[in-house]
């Protein structure tokens, strides 16, 4: 599914040049539930931003699902999220003046899916994540662990391949946390790949596999 | 197709920020309605002073004397040039394009009376041509004709007003007023609609005036019509008649005063290129209160960017093309100076049909402003609503979505 050969990035330029990802090499199996750990800085929410598609990298491989990701245009990058990720981040990342059903169909209208169509799936994972009830709440009239439910399925609902999550249960409190990595199981037994980004230990422990990420390397793939 | 998703989310977009689309909006629709209203008040004058020209023939020239201003050729200056018949029948003899004329004599403060009223009015003799030349309109009977002339038959032909004081209702064709002691019958009736003052006249054939007041074939001014010639062979004209009025009557070349040709055809073209001109500068006035409306939407819709550079990021995030983007904040911009330009616009409209109901002003009339004009101001929004958004556009499409996502 994925498969990353000594990726390197780095921050800023010349003398001021700051490596982040000092040569990646990992690779994750269709289907897997994996963590990645590791210290502040240690540049955890850079590689899952290479994975996403959402940064670009200076050197070396990345494959996903097969396909060579390096130098895509901005476009076909969109593209590529729009079809095979989701994203589920640890502020949620919902737009505010949508309502819950608003906001879990918005990746559909990217991919020019009819509206009622695109709002009955809608409304299909909103009752998946237990949260029919609120479709059409804003997200201000929300706690934190039924906006990362909303983020949740907005994520599913392109039917991804790989979804990434970064501290996804970072701003929730422990009873909550649960609920949501129940959630993430869940959809990861249905044979979507997950890689969850995490500082908690009882979260990596919820998973098949621990990355862990030290100062820019892999310091063990958990295998 | 109609993409209902994409207004939906442009309309989402736009009622989230009401204060700032109304802000934006004013600032169009003010530039927009006063391109419109200033547009209209232009047009109102040009309207206007069109009218009053058209009063008389365009295509004429109106050939006037008075005292000499210099001596020439032993005769002193102030000396009183009068033309007499066989003047007009030299131009109207050598000009074949000459197709109406007619000289003119008249008498001011002339009692007239019919039955127990007596007021004063102005007496006119003319040709038959003077009907053409005046624009003026019969409105009963007939006007006089050259069979009138030629017998300097006692006939004529009376003005609104005249009618009104004189016969108060009654059908004054076929009666017999007293024009200063002679009897005249009654043949015609007749309206001015440019200027009232032509109302207060008592038209006779001008042989008829002539006579009655001894002036044998003296006349005070005579007018002809320059049918299909082109301005310049116009001008040429007007100088020929000129050069030679002042040789016969023996008037300096240079006098000024004495012999006036005064070319309708020059007098109108000179108008046209004078509204011509107005235009010009009310379109750029209206051009560069627009384009401060532009800035204000670009700045507007910048700041529109800079505030959502997260939700442009998240949009990224989920799938969003760059081209999708660009297009959501193109739309935007020209959405909104739209609704707003024809906001303005219908204002700007309304305002000009209300001015045109209550003002009739000699020189300012219908002030409303044509299809074509509005068609194009709504052009000129449309395109001025897709650049204001289109430098913010861009730099929303430059927003990276690490950027724009990263906690703080
Ligand atoms: N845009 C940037 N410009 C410069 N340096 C950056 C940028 N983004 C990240 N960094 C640096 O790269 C390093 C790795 O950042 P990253 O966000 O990947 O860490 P992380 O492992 O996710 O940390 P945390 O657990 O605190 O989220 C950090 O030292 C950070 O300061
Ligand atoms: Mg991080």
């Amino acid at each position: 599914m994925i498969k990353l050969t000594d990726v390197k990035k780095s921050y800023g330029s010349g003398k001021n040049l700051f490596p982040v990802l000092k040569g990646i090499d990992m690779d994750v199996e269709q289907g897997e539930l994996v963590s990645i750990m590791g210290s502040s800085g240690s540049g955890k929410s850079t590689l899952l931003n290479v994975l996403g598609l959402l940064d670009s990298y200076d050197s070396g491989k990345y494959l996903l699902g097969g396909t060579d990701m390096s130098n895509l245009t901005e476009t076909t990058a969109a593209q590529y999220r729009s079809k095979y990720l989701g994203f589920v981040f640890q502020s949620f990342n919902l737009i505010n003046f949508k309502s819950a059903v608003e906001n879990v169909a918005l990746p559909l209208y990217y991919q020019k899916v009819p509206r009622k169509e695109r709002n009955a799936m809608a409304m299909d994972l909103l009752e998946k994540v237990g949260l029919t009830e609120w479709a059409n709440h804003l997200p201000s009239e929300m706690s934190g662990g039924q906006k990362q439910r909303v983020a949740i399925a907005r994520s599913l609902i392109t039917k991804p391949r790989l979804i990434l999550a970064d501290e996804p249960t970072g701003a929730l409190d422990e009873q909550t946390s649960r609920e949501v990595m129940d959630v993430l199981k869940e959809v990861n037994k249905e044979g979507i790949t997950m890689i969850i980004v995490t500082h908690e230990n009882e979260i990596a422990a919820m998973t098949q596999r621990v990355i862990r990420l030290r100062d820019g390397l892999i310091e063990s793939t958990g295998r | 197709m109609f993409d209902v998703d994409k207004w939906l989310e442009i309309f989402h977009t736009i009622i989230t920020n009401p204060l700032r689309t109304v802000l934006t909006g004013v600032s169009v629709a003010l530039g927009i309605f006063i391109l419109v209203v200033m547009q209209g008040l232009g047009f109102g004058l040009q309207n206007g002073v069109y009218k009053n020209m058209q009063d008389d023939a365009i295509n004429s020239l109106y050939i006037h004397s008075w005292a000499t201003s210099l001596p020439y050729k032993g005769l002193n200056a102030g000396r009183e040039i009068t033309y007499k018949n066989d003047d007009l029948q030299h131009v109207v003899d050598k000009y074949d394009e000459v197709t109406t004329y007619s000289g003119r004599m008249g008498m001011w403060g002339v009692a007239m009376e019919y039955g127990s009223e007596t007021q004063n009015f102005s007496l006119r003799g003319v040709h038959p041509g003077h009907l053409e030349l005046e624009r003026s309109i019969v409105t009963g009977g007939r006007f006089i004709n050259a069979g009138d002339v030629a017998d300097a038959r006692k006939i004529t032909v009376l003005g609104k007003t005249i009618v009104e004081d004189l016969f108060r209702g009654k059908d004054p064709i076929g009666e017999y007023v007293k024009i200063n002691g002679v009897l005249f019958r009654v043949v015609g009736t007749f309206e001015d609609p440019g200027s009232k003052w032509e109302n207060r006249n008592a038209y006779v054939p001008i042989t008829t005036a002539q006579r009655v007041y001894g002036r044998n074939d003296q006349i005070d001014m005579f007018m002809v019509t320059t049918g299909e010639m082109s301005l310049t062979e116009s001008i040429e004209m007007a100088a020929e008649i000129d050069a030679y009025l002042k040789e016969k009557h023996v008037v300096h070349p240079d006098d000024k005063r004495a012999i006036t040709v005064n070319n309708n055809n020059e007098s109108f073209a000179e108008m046209v290129n004078v509204f011509t001109g107005i235009r010009t500068f009310i379109w750029a006035v209206g051009i560069f209160t627009l384009l401060a409306g532009i800035i204000g939407v670009a700045n507007i819709m910048s700041i529109i960017v800079k505030e959502r550079t997260k939700e442009i990021g998240v949009r990224k995030a989920l799938g969003a093309t760059p081209a999708s983007v660009l297009g959501l904040i193109i739309q935007e911009a020209v959405f909104l100076t739209t609704i707003a330009g024809s906001i303005g616009l219908v204002a700007g409209v309304v305002l000009l049909e209300v001015l045109a109901m209550f003002i009739d002003h000699e020189f300012f009339t219908n002030p409303t402003i044509n299809f074509g004009v509005c068609l194009g101001a709504l052009i000129l929004l449309i395109i001025a609503g897709a650049l204001s958004g289109l430098l913010p556009a861009i730099r929303a499409v430059r927003i990276r979505p690490v950027e724009a996502l990263r906690d703080e």
